[in-house]
């Protein structure tokens, strides 16, 4: 079966649909306190066009736009939160490096078992996002003097020109059309004080564009769902 | 592009003769390319990864063993030096790699194995070869035209670290035309910078021996995934030698250099846990320096660990001269006590034991070694 | 790692948890009593030993070998051309640990022994501890391993988590499992 057929069926049949509030906040949580400052950790974003045969090529173009209007969207985002966000650089990121190594873990931990297929939720979770870093996180803080950290990553892919013509192709001869591309993205907020997970975002779906700026829009507010803005 | 078609064409006559071959000069630096590109898509990717392998704890970080390297690869490359960055990465599998921005990697698999300074050049010689033909960028150009799902796997990473060798060898895999070129002008590369051309043959005649050495008939190891050897190309390389006799191999030099690094990168050849490979390796660095404890020991591990047949014996054997020559690890005494151990000599084992506690009281194993006593 | 993410993920219709507490037989020999609760997860390309993790494969792993007999690999039969990574009855302790050292590396991942000792673990076994760099990802994990031979089968517990907050965070339960081990003939 291949691949990306796979993960389509996979993201259609088998993801959770998307349930009560509390699946992206941890218990407890509802809202960040109004004086809370977040440090934005450098966005780990990398677009791919598929080409007819299906092969993965990064875009550094389409990479560079998303990064903008990720950014772009986000700095929206935070004023209509009124959220005060901190950016971090990417140099900053080498004092780090083993902290975001482990919350790369975790987040892939959590994509699988709380928001993948249900056949992966881990019962002792009891279905509640219950993840923590730990005090180790405190260094980040110290760092930044920031209360939350917000963590992105998108890996993201779009049917180049040539695959569309081939989808097409397929489908004309009535084969089953297959993925045009996939969008895998997560944010993940941060207590800096306990490590505590108190929010995260996910998506993983065949539709959405960071490559422009008026989509990108939908994608980031697919993706904040729930964000849990000071009240 | 005019100085490609200029080598494929006259690919025949740079056997023929020196002549023609001298008449091969570098293309001018390489420029970023326009980010919209496929180059350009590669490039930035390039460039995250190694921002990656910065922080990265397979990173190898001793300055003087990077200059070193470094200063090799930037004689091989006149011109282009100011464009490579020479990154050793700590691992047993063989390689070394260079990507399209510039990013050279060595890996530490492949210090271990090079006999000395002019095999080392002929291989970064190869993959500068490869960066100045651009062939990573004709590689993503043909396996974007056929079906690869393997492929996929690069959305997460498209050139892993250390160990991701399968999607390497996809990824470097390139095909014989490309190794012919970058052997061509490896070779070339190395004759200016003064080195002994005959020596490239020889690494691959050297993987060709640990590859024959699994005795299962397996053709390919990941050890050599991205850099499979050939019998054709080493005939290539010793036809392209021959053309230009003589030059350095700085053996002496190459040995005093890795010292060092000897016991760390042994003790990670080891731990793969695949014998017959690390014994071929062994054996043949003993035959070359037989006086060299650290290869005594490392082959005495090896075998000790197999436990076929009469390993436990050869297994002292080795050890025992490692001990006789001075300067032995204390893992030595160890390995000789855990022999004699396993053929029932407990009086032998006990003396070796308490030698091994003795040279190292605070070993991770100390606890259980003193069980034995 | 990331074959293993991405396989599961894929494989999510063939994948299954369970929740596993109090005491458990986990293959014909081997009984042990958890502390607390505990996922087990079963999907194809998982084996031959049993694997639990508290916060997901992406973080921490507990393998359990119940009885793996003379000659068997103990991981997954992949492709690739390397050679398995097989137990012998024969073998003693270092070399039961070298043979965890070497499956842990196959990947390039970089493994290091910190501790090696005799335990009661099963009756008569050792105890050893461990660092590890993940090849797939970069992260330092720390482990400890529990093991026995008997009647010339392995059995053996290995628990590896980041050494960050988790290894610390999860360990004395391992500890304490470990303790309750027993095996019958």
């Amino acid at each position: 079966m291949k691949l990306s057929a796979a993960l389509l069926a996979f993201a259609l049949t088998c993801a959770a649909p998307a349930l009560a509030q509390s699946r992206h906040l941890a218990p407890g949580f509802a809202a960040l306190p109004k004086s809370a400052t977040v440090v934005l950790m450098p966005a780990d974003v990398e677009l791919f066009s598929i080409s007819a045969g299906g092969v993965f090529e990064p875009r550094a173009d389409w990479t560079e736009a998303a990064l903008r209007h990720f950014n772009a969207s986000l700095a929206e985002k935070k004023r209509a939160l009124g959220v005060p966000f901190k950016p971090l650089t990417d140099a900053d990121l080498d004092q780090f490096a083993e902290l975001v190594a482990l919350h790369r873990a975790v987040a892939s931990a959590i994509g699988l078992h709380h928001f993948g297929s249900s056949a992966l939720l881990l019962p002792t979770k009891e279905k509640r996002l219950d993840w923590s870093l730990g005090p180790s996180v405190q260094a980040i803080r110290r760092a930044t003097g920031a209360d939350y950290a917000l963590f992105t990553w998108v890996r993201d892919s779009y049917a180049s020109e040539e695959r569309k013509a081939t989808m097409l192709a397929f489908a004309v001869l009535g084969a089953i059309s297959f993925a045009g591309g996939i969008q895998a993205a997560y944010a993940s907020l941060v207590e800096l004080e306990t490590g505590r997970i108190v929010w995260f975002g996910d998506l993983f779906r065949s539709r959405g564009d960071l490559r422009n700026a008026e989509s990108a829009r939908e994608v980031l507010d697919a993706l904040f769902t729930d964000f849990p803005a000071p009240r | 592009m005019k100085r490609r078609q200029f080598l494929s064409f006259c690919s025949g006559c740079l056997f023929a003769g020196l002549a023609n071959a001298q008449e091969w000069s570098a293309p001018p630096r390489l420029a970023r390319p326009d980010v919209a590109s496929d180059e350009g898509g590669l490039w930035a990717l390039m460039d995250r990864e190694e921002a990656r392998l910065r922080r990265s704890p397979f990173a190898l970080r001793d300055p003087h063993l990077q200059r070193y390297v470094q200063d090799i690869a930037c004689r091989l490359a006149t011109e282009h030096c100011a464009d490579l960055r020479v990154h050793l990465v700590r691992t047993p599998f063989f390689n070394a790699t260079m990507a399209p921005n510039g990013m050279m990697q060595v890996w530490t698999g492949l210090l271990l194995r090079v006999d000395n300074e002019a095999q080392l050049a002929a291989v970064i010689g190869h993959e500068i070869g490869h960066y100045l033909q651009r062939h990573q960028l004709d590689r993503l150009r043909d396996v974007k035209k056929r079906s690869a799902f393997g492929q996929f796997l690069g959305m997460f990473g498209l050139v892993g670290m250390a160990g991701q060798v399968g999607l390497l060898a996809g990824m470097f895999a390139y095909g014989r035309e490309h190794e012919s070129e970058a052997d061509r002008i490896g070779s070339l590369l190395m004759r200016r910078a003064g080195y002994d051309a005959a020596e490239a043959a020889n690494i691959w005649e050297n993987l060709q021996l640990e590859l024959k050495a699994r005795g299962d008939g397996e053709q390919n190891s990941p050890l050599f995934a991205t850099h499979p050897p050939a019998e054709e190309r080493q005939a290539a390389l010793r036809r392209l030698a021959e053309a230009a006799p003589g030059g350095i191999t700085n053996a002496s030099a190459w040995q005093k250099r890795i010292a060092p690094y000897l016991r760390e990168w042994l003790g990670d050849e080891v731990k793969r846990g695949q014998h017959e490979e690390s014994i071929a390796l062994l054996t043949r660095k003993i035959g070359s320096y037989p006086a060299n404890a650290e290869y005594l020991h490392a082959r005495a591990e090896a075998y000790r660990l197999r436990a076929k047949g009469e390993d436990l014996q050869t297994a002292l054997a080795d050890y025992q001269v490692a001990a006789s020559l001075g300067g032995e690890p204390a893992e030595t005494h160890r390995g000789m006590g855990l022999v004699f151990r396993a053929i029932g000599d407990s009086a032998a084992a006990r003396t070796h034991f308490q030698r091994y506690l003795e040279k190292a009281p605070d070993a991770p194993d100390a606890p259980m070694i003193r069980s034995y006593l | 790692m990331k074959v293993l993410v991405i396989a599961l993920a894929l494989l999510a219709g063939c994948a299954s948890v369970a929740k596993l507490e109090g005491e458990r037989t986990v293959g014909e020999r081997m009984t042990i009593t958890l502390d607390g609760a505990w996922n087990q997860v079963n999907a194809p390309g998982v084996g031959p030993a049993d694997l639990w993790t508290l916060e997901g494969v992406p973080v921490d792993r507990l393998l359990i070998y119940a009885g793996v007999k003379d000659g068997q690999p103990v991981h997954t039969q992949t492709g690739g051309t390397q050679k398995h990574i097989t137990f012998s009855s024969r073998m003693q302790p270092e070399q039961i640990v070298a043979m965890f050292e070497g499956m842990f590396t196959r990947d390039g991942s970089r493994f290091r022994l910190t501790r090696l000792e005799p335990s009661s673990f099963a009756g008569n076994g050792f105890r050893f501890e461990y660092a590890l760099t993940r090849s797939a990802d970069d992260l330092q994990l720390a482990g400890v391993g529990y093991a026995a031979v008997s009647n010339g089968e392995l059995f053996a517990l290995l628990y590896q988590a980041p050494r960050i907050e988790f290894f610390p965070r999860h360990r004395a339960r391992v500890e304490a499992m470990a303790r309750t081990v027993k095996l019958k003939d």
